[in-house]
């Protein structure tokens, strides 16, 4: 019984005065995000950069409603790695599979709380969203399928597919023993219960897929079914969500699993073979994307009503040409990035990340661009344009998401390892 | 049950804006928020220009996009065709405002109180005003507006409530329940603005739309307004606002 004495390997409660300060420059972020919230709570939303939609030129939805969008988004890696190392048996990115589930699960938890402080009432929105709740309108969707059905999948996924770690865990006495043993609950790893769990979770990440597919193209609608603004009003929202949730969540998922690599120096779980196989898959979803945008360009310049060529004129060459074409530059260069290396076959962790990182960049932008112009300039009746530019409470408040977030998925690791534990040493 | 429409003479209106103004002071509406607003339009060339007026209230329409996207059931259409907004329902996630194709929601950015014309709550502006209004009730204590109408009892009425909730035009649904016309129609100098019952045929309302061709704004939108327009034709790529409002919170 050796395995007992050694401690848990992957960095698990072992604390470096750089995680410590990593940790108090997080707080410190959070800290300056609960002030923003305090301020927006006392003062009201006058303190954002929103407005009303008409006759005062503004956008009524802006940043935090991006950002939901955004979170959400990123929610798609985690399953989509977990299901593809399940079903298709891709073996090599077991690796990632841990990590990406838990983006999901924070992600999925930042979601939820950006569309709060877009709430005038949050009190009343925790409330009633569940009390008076009518399925006829499409949040209705974001909440039962996005937060209820897909997170939910996701927790017992993540369960299931820690049950050996934490039996392996539980093994050592220690402060959280009771937590492993908890989580493994009486996992033993006998061939007849591998094969009980295999057999569970290939059916769980079956039936995640699609309502992956479908929770994605909710978020879709919440704009695709709006017949009131030019912009949103369109079929190709909801594939558009999804793919680019892809591309946010895969690109997001590289720089994290770098990330992990370099701190935890797992170099020998974290192979170059396991990113060039997500450098691959952001190629393909950043090409999908390319081709979304390309259609949608077409279809704008070319025999667009009034109301829709006003948006497009903003967005192609007016107020936000700035943020379109840099959305448009990173999705290129990510794409070309990946597909240089794609073609000599020869790979480069540097490469992936920033491939990584232009299509994050991108995913904002295009969230952006998704949500603000169709309200600032999508008036079907003769308004002026409207002008919508975020304050320092809202950057403060989303700042101070990433913080939590970030916070959430350090202080997971250092309980639990990141990385699911290596093959030897399971049949203890 | 009555069906309530509203009809709109655009060949009488000069765009006073009186009914605007009306509007304000009957529902209390905070600084910056117009329920009913009136365009004011120009259109063609120097020297053949013409100059029209369109009076915007909320189109209360039978087949509401703001209604369908609420997702706790805040705004509703009344049986009598009118598009209510319960504040003490409304979470203010604003979906109702980007679906609207019309731009008639007005969001409380602030507390209400401190988004008035006066101040009030300062006393010296309550001595100077006092001998103007000879003691009556201001609008901000108006009692109808905090009191529930309809059948389901709900507070729909008046606006400046609370912050963070959205506001919009009730078709002054407290005045319309005592039998009397909404504020924009009565305070309307030239008659340019109907209320009443579309099925009760002799109502003016439903004379003039049998009468007189009429339109209604963005009907392509499928959102069936209740608002009719006579006279005229409605606004166009060729129509440039002049004088708009430009107030912001």
């Amino acid at each position: 019984m050796v395995t007992q004495v050694q401690p848990i390997p992957y960095g698990v409660g072992r604390f470096s005065a750089a995680l410590v300060l990593v940790i108090l420059l997080l707080l410190a972020v959070i800290a300056g995000g609960v002030y923003a919230l305090y301020t927006q709570l006392t003062e009201g939303l006058v303190v954002t950069g929103l407005r009303d939609i008409g006759t005062m030129g503004g956008s009524a939805w802006g940043l935090y409603i991006a950002f939901d969008v955004y979170f959400v988004g990123v929610s798609f890696a985690g399953i989509t790695t977990a299901a593809l190392v399940r079903i298709l048996n891709l073996h090599h990115l077991r690796a990632v599979s841990r990590m990406a589930e838990l983006l999901t699960i924070i992600s999925l938890i930042l979601a939820a709380f950006s569309v709060l402080p877009d709430l005038g009432q949050p009190l009343r929105g925790i409330i009633y969203l569940f009390k008076y709740a009518r399925p006829q309108s499409p949040f209705f969707g974001t909440f039962t399928m996005v937060i209820a059905g897909y997170l939910f999948a996701s927790l017992v996924y993540f369960f299931l597919d820690g049950r050996r770690d934490a039996a392996l865990c539980a093994r050592r006495a220690g402060r959280l023993q009771w937590f492993y043993r908890l989580w493994a609950s009486g996992y033993r790893g006998t061939a007849e219960e591998r094969e009980r769990h295999d057999r569970a979770s290939f059916w769980l990440s079956l039936a995640i897929l699609p309502v992956l597919v479908i929770a994605h193209s909710t978020l879709g609608f919440v704009f695709g079914l709006q017949v009131g603004r030019p912009g949103w009003f369109s079929a190709l929202q909801a594939p558009a969500f999804v793919i680019l949730a892809g591309v946010s969540g895969v690109g997001l998922l590289i720089v994290i699993a770098a990330i992990v690599r370099r701190v935890l120096g797992a170099h020998d779980r974290l192979t170059p073979e396991v990113f060039r196989w997500l450098g691959n898959m952001l190629m393909v979803l950043v090409a999908a994307y390319l081709y979304f945008m390309v259609v949608d360009w077409l279809t704008a310049t070319y025999a667009a009503p009034s109301h829709e060529a006003r948006i497009s004129r903003a967005i192609y060459f007016g107020r936000y040409a700035g943020v379109y074409w840099t959305s448009v530059a990173a999705l290129v260069a990510a794409f070309v990035l990946q597909f240089r290396q794609f073609m000599r076959q020869r790979y480069e962790l540097s490469r992936i990340v920033l491939a990584g990182v232009l299509a994050n960049v991108a995913a904002v932008g295009k969230r952006m661009l998704i949500v603000v112009p169709s309200q600032t300039h999508g008036a079907l009746l003769p308004y002026p344009p409207g002008t919508y530019s975020p304050t320092w409470v809202e950057y403060g408040i989303i700042l101070g998401l990433f913080g939590l977030g970030t916070l959430m998925y350090v202080a997971f690791s250092k309980i639990f390892p990141i990385i699911e534990l290596p093959e030897e040493g399971v049949e203890g | 049950m009555a069906r309530y429409a509203m009809v709109i003479d655009l060949d009488r209106c000069t765009g006073c804006r009186a009914c605007m103004e009306a509007c304000k002071v009957e529902n209390n509406t905070p600084q910056a928020h117009f329920w009913m607003y009136v365009f004011r339009f120009e259109e063609g060339e120097y020297p053949n220009t013409r100059v029209w007026f369109m009076p915007r209230p909320c189109m209360h329409c039978d087949n509401a996009p703001c209604i369908k996207v609420c997702p706790v059931g805040a705004r509703y259409k009344r049986p009598d065709g009118l598009v209510a907004t319960d504040f003490d329902r409304c979470i203010g996630c604003r979906y109702c405002e980007v679906a609207c194709p019309y731009g008639v929601n007005y969001f409380n950015w602030k507390k209400p109180e401190r988004n008035h014309y006066i101040d009030w709550t300062d006393r010296e502006a309550g001595a100077v005003l006092d001998p103007v209004t000879n003691g009556a009730v201001p609008p901000y204590k108006n009692p109808d507006l905090e009191k529930p109408y309809g059948p389901e009892r709900r507070r729909i009425a008046g606006g400046g409530h609370l912050k963070g909730v959205i506001e919009k035009c009730t078709f002054c649904v407290h005045r319309v329940e005592r039998g009397q016309q909404p504020a924009c129609v009565a305070n309307c100098p030239l008659y340019a603005l109907h209320f009443g019952d579309l099925d009760d045929p002799g109502s003016r309302v439903s004379q003039l739309l049998r009468r007189r061709p009429h339109f209604r704004l963005l009907e392509e939108a499928g959102t069936q307004p209740r608002v009719y327009y006579l006279g005229g034709k409605p606004p166009g790529e060729e129509s440039r606002q002049i004088e708009a409002v430009r107030a912001r919170v």
